[in-house]
């Protein structure tokens, strides 16, 4: 497979950008002069230099080169095009820069007391600014759902109520495939582009606006992605080194060091959530509310929307809640921007409400399962917002994991043992616009043209498949090719778990297109579907733990996934699904951290900042609650984004079973562990 | 410097700076299937065995291969097409770019030690790491592999 860094252009030359090295400063001046001097150097570049306005996914708020001010440490503030990669980055290590140091915020909490300095003087100022200024300074977005004074009310009513706050960390997709970007620019003004990003149509007009060009004359060239996970959607380098390519008359090539990645990309948001449940004494929910403050960091523009759902318990419509209130605040800080990572919001909110409805379970004296069996909606009821859903297999799922579950009698000795269970469910889009062709080749074979990219999730071996039965062809003689965004109108892109569903509904036209046509030629379907009533995929997680009481080390034994599932289109592909989600929310539970204290990322390369290895991961073990109703002709389930947010509250309420330690923040160490256990009377 | 070493079985000389890695000289050859990941010697996307050991080529400098034997993932699959078949059967890969590297290491293990229970595996193979899979399926590729043996 051929990914970014593996392409190369006759003329080739090689981007490396100097970044600040302080959190918040204005820039006073900046000495090029020596980087420009070094062997090898093509040209050294700074703001002032470059005709462009700022870009992003949403709100257009980041600078392709930092203007007057720097907002984070490992913002990008001047570029080196040089003869090779080598020589661009030693040159950016001589580019001087002198700051006015300014005070910073470091978290969100800090940023939204009054009187905070501010990230940017005025965010509501940006094209697609998401806030006005009465909603005040250094916020991103405010999105309030619910009453809070039906749930005050409820509250006060209520016979138990639980009342904690929550945090989690900052952490990075982890992708393997660092971002990287090639670029080319041609006499006539066309730019080729090849970009590790994951939705191609959207991002030509992302950057034609921040480079002032049309759209049209920008063509994304196919190319593999080297892991995706949410964090490779935005523009990121790809306008700078159009904007170099265009100066230096030759294409650019830039590729991140991993360093540079975990500093200056697009990491999940770290959040504070207070969450109050309040249930009658025979455990049914009477209230919730959930109050969550994001660190948003420096910019808003890698995310697709300037907001993360943190509705946890809402969007799916899990549980029966009589009074709802939910509010999330995100904030401007002058840390790594934030951006979407795999179902986002979701991980932030599903371990404060799962940990809390394991507190609450314990406060009403119910197993936690029976708490959450019989608060989880029906079929046939509405949600909070009083919509209908296709079905709630909620219950159904979570028998299943129950009667799946097999006590582990491994634990080392001397250690305590316990097993957690967290609830999740994940909406599957019911609305896509998107386009396919078919082209009958000389040989009989079919060769089906995409725009959706293979971010590694096996979207093309699903539309082969797809097309496959419905033509009742074999799935060798089916060729899934990924073309340039000159050659179909439109596709979303990936994310959102929505490319099966997203494929299905255009799978299905093509199909239908392909048996009427009349003449042996190539066929080209756009479907522009609106959606009718979502349907939620439930994931039920069940961790075992083990707990060494002297050290407060926990070892994950077993992560049990038990997700509700319509038809499966590749057994594999799905199945990976369930585990390289769950291996993700391991690690989010229990080992990564940028830890963005002071504003620096002091887990700055992947020594530090820790991915779980195959020694590292539990057991995964998965059921499948088969006969779902999904949506589409196709009738599936979404199932990238449903095992990565249950599991830190499976893996936390597990330790709790064991230990009778409350972990209210992640990642669960044995530092906090211990101290918990030695703080318990 | 004018460097010399057998690639992939072919003796090859070519230039490059004292302090050139062993990645980019591969690359600069046009070997791409060698992956830059962390570049501190974590990930394993790197790997390519020197004398018939994995090293992190993101780590080792070209000079240390001196006279050496030195394999690629592209050389590799050719000396046992089963591995790379191992790993296309039980889709030990979604985005592929850890794959070269697994497949370096799991054909290591098998020059070392093609017994290895699935605890020693996942013990061996823990410096190749994959964000995507959750390991289950590249431990059960190796499985397979040693297997075949
Ligand atoms: S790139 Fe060499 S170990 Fe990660
Ligand atoms: S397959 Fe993507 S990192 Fe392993």
């Amino acid at each position: 497979m051929r990914y970014v860094n593996d392409v190369s252009l006759p003329g080739m030359t090689y981007v490396a950008v100097a970044r600040s090295s302080v959190p918040h400063a204005r820039i006073r001046s900046i000495d090029t002069s020596v980087a420009a001097s070094q062997p090898g150097v093509i040209g050294v570049f700074t703001a002032k230099d470059l005709q462009v306005s700022t870009y992003g996914r949403s709100v257009r708020d980041v600078s392709v080169l930092a203007d007057d001010k720097v907002r984070y440490v490992g913002e990008r503030v001047a570029a080196v095009v040089a003869e090779s990669r080598v020589a661009a980055e030693a040159a950016a290590e001589l580019v001087e820069v002198t700051y006015d140091e300014l005070p910073a915020v470091f978290t969100a909490e800090e940023a939204i007391a009054p009187g905070a300095p501010t990230v940017h003087d005025a965010p509501w100022a940006y094209p697609r600014a998401f806030i006005t200024e009465e909603q005040g300074q250094n916020r991103q977005s405010v999105v309030e759902e619910g009453s809070l004074e039906a749930v005050e009310e409820a509250l006060q009513k209520s016979a138990f109520v639980v009342d904690e706050t929550y945090t989690t960390s900052a952490i990075h997709q982890g992708y393997l495939e660092p971002q990287a970007c090639v670029a080319d620019v041609e006499p006539s003004g066309k730019v080729r582009l090849w970009l590790t990003n994951k939705s191609p149509y959207i991002l030509r007009s992302q950057i034609a606006d921040c480079l002032g060009i049309e759209a049209d004359s920008i063509e994304v060239q196919p190319i593999a992605l080297g892991g995706d996970f949410g964090g490779k959607g935005s523009p990121e380098e790809a306008p700078l080194c159009v904007a170099l390519a265009r100066l230096v008359g030759r294409p650019t090539k830039m590729v991140l060091r991993y360093t540079e990645d975990l500093l200056s990309t697009d990491a999940r948001h770290p959040a504070r959530i207070y969450v109050r449940i309040g249930c009658d004494t025979d455990g049914n929910i009477t209230a919730w509310s959930q109050d969550a403050l994001l660190d948003g960091g420096a910019y808003g523009g890698f995310k697709p929307a300037p907001t993360v759902s943190i509705h946890g318990a809402l969007e799916p419509g899990g549980y029966r809640i009589p009074a709802f209130y939910s509010r999330s605040v995100i904030a401007y800080t002058n840390t790594v921007p934030k951006g979407h990572m795999r179902a986002p919001g979701a991980p932030q909110a599903t371990f404060a409400t799962e940990s809390a409805m394991d507190e609450l379970a314990l406060k009403v004296g119910l197993e936690p399962a029976d708490l959450r069996y019989r608060n989880l909606l029906r079929t046939g009821e509405a949600d909070v917002n009083g919509r209908e859903w296709i079905e709630f297999r909620g219950q159904e799922t979570l028998d299943a994991a129950l009667a799946a579950l097999r006590i582990r009698e491994d634990a080392p000795a001397g250690w305590a043992s316990g097993v957690g269970i967290s609830v999740y469910s994940r909406t599957t889009p019911t609305s896509t616009s998107s386009s396919m062709r078919l082209v009958p080749m000389p040989d009989g074979r079919l060769s089906c043209e995409i725009g959706v990219i293979e971010t590694g999730t096996g979207s093309h071996t699903v539309a082969r498949e797809l097309l496959a039965k419905g033509l009742a062809m074999l799935p060798e003689d089916i060729d899934v090719v990924q073309v340039s965004t000159d050659e179909l109108p439109t596709d979303p892109g990936a994310g959102g778990s929505r490319v099966t569903a997203s494929l299905a509904m255009v799978a299905d036209q093509a199909i239908k297109a392909w048996r009427a046509r009349l003449e042996d030629e190539p066929v080209l379907v756009v479907v522009d579907e609106k959606g009718g009533p979502p349907v939620g995929s439930y994931g039920v997680q069940i961790a075992q733990v083990a707990v060494d009481p002297e050290t407060g080390q926990v070892k994950v034994l077993e992560i049990l996934s038990t997700v509700d599932v319509a038809e499966i289109i590749n057994e594999k592909s799905h199945q990976m699904q369930i585990d390289g989600g769950a291996a993700m929310g391991f690690g989010y539970a229990c080992l990564e951290d940028l830890d963005e204290s002071d504003g620096q990322v002091w887990s700055a390369n992947l020594g530090d900042f820790k991915l779980p290895s195959s020694r590292d991961v539990p057991d995964f073990k998965t059921v499948l609650v088969r006969g779902g109703r999904g949506v589409g002709t196709a009738n599936v389930k979404n199932i990238g984004e449903t095992t990565t947010p249950p599991t830190a509250a499976a893996i936390a309420n597990a330790v709790a079973d064991a230990v009778g330690a409350r972990i209210r923040d992640l990642p669960i160490r044995a530092e906090r562990v211990l101290a918990l256990i030695e703080a318990a009377p | 410097m004018r460097l010399h070493f057998a690639l992939n079985g072919e003796e090859i000389a070519c230039d490059a700076e004292p302090d050139a890695l062993l990645i980019d000289v591969i690359r600069d050859l046009g070997l791409t299937g060698t992956k830059e990941g962390c570049a501190v010697g974590v990930c394993g996307a790197c790997t390519v065995l020197v004398r018939e050991v994995p090293v992190c080529s993101c780590l080792y400098l070209a000079a240390m291969a001196e006279g050496a034997p030195v394999w690629t993932v592209e050389g590799i699959a050719k000396r046992d097409p089963a591995l790379v078949e191992c790993f296309v059967e039980r889709e030990g890969m979604q985005c592929g770019i850890c794959t070269p590297g697994q497949v370096v290491s799991a054909f290591a293990l098998g020059l070392e030690h093609d017994s290895a229970t699935e605890e020693e595996i996942r013990g061996f193979m823990s410096g190749n790491l994959c964000r995507c899979t959750g390991y289950v399926t590249i431990t059960e590729a190796v499985r397979s592999y040693l297997d075949h043996r």
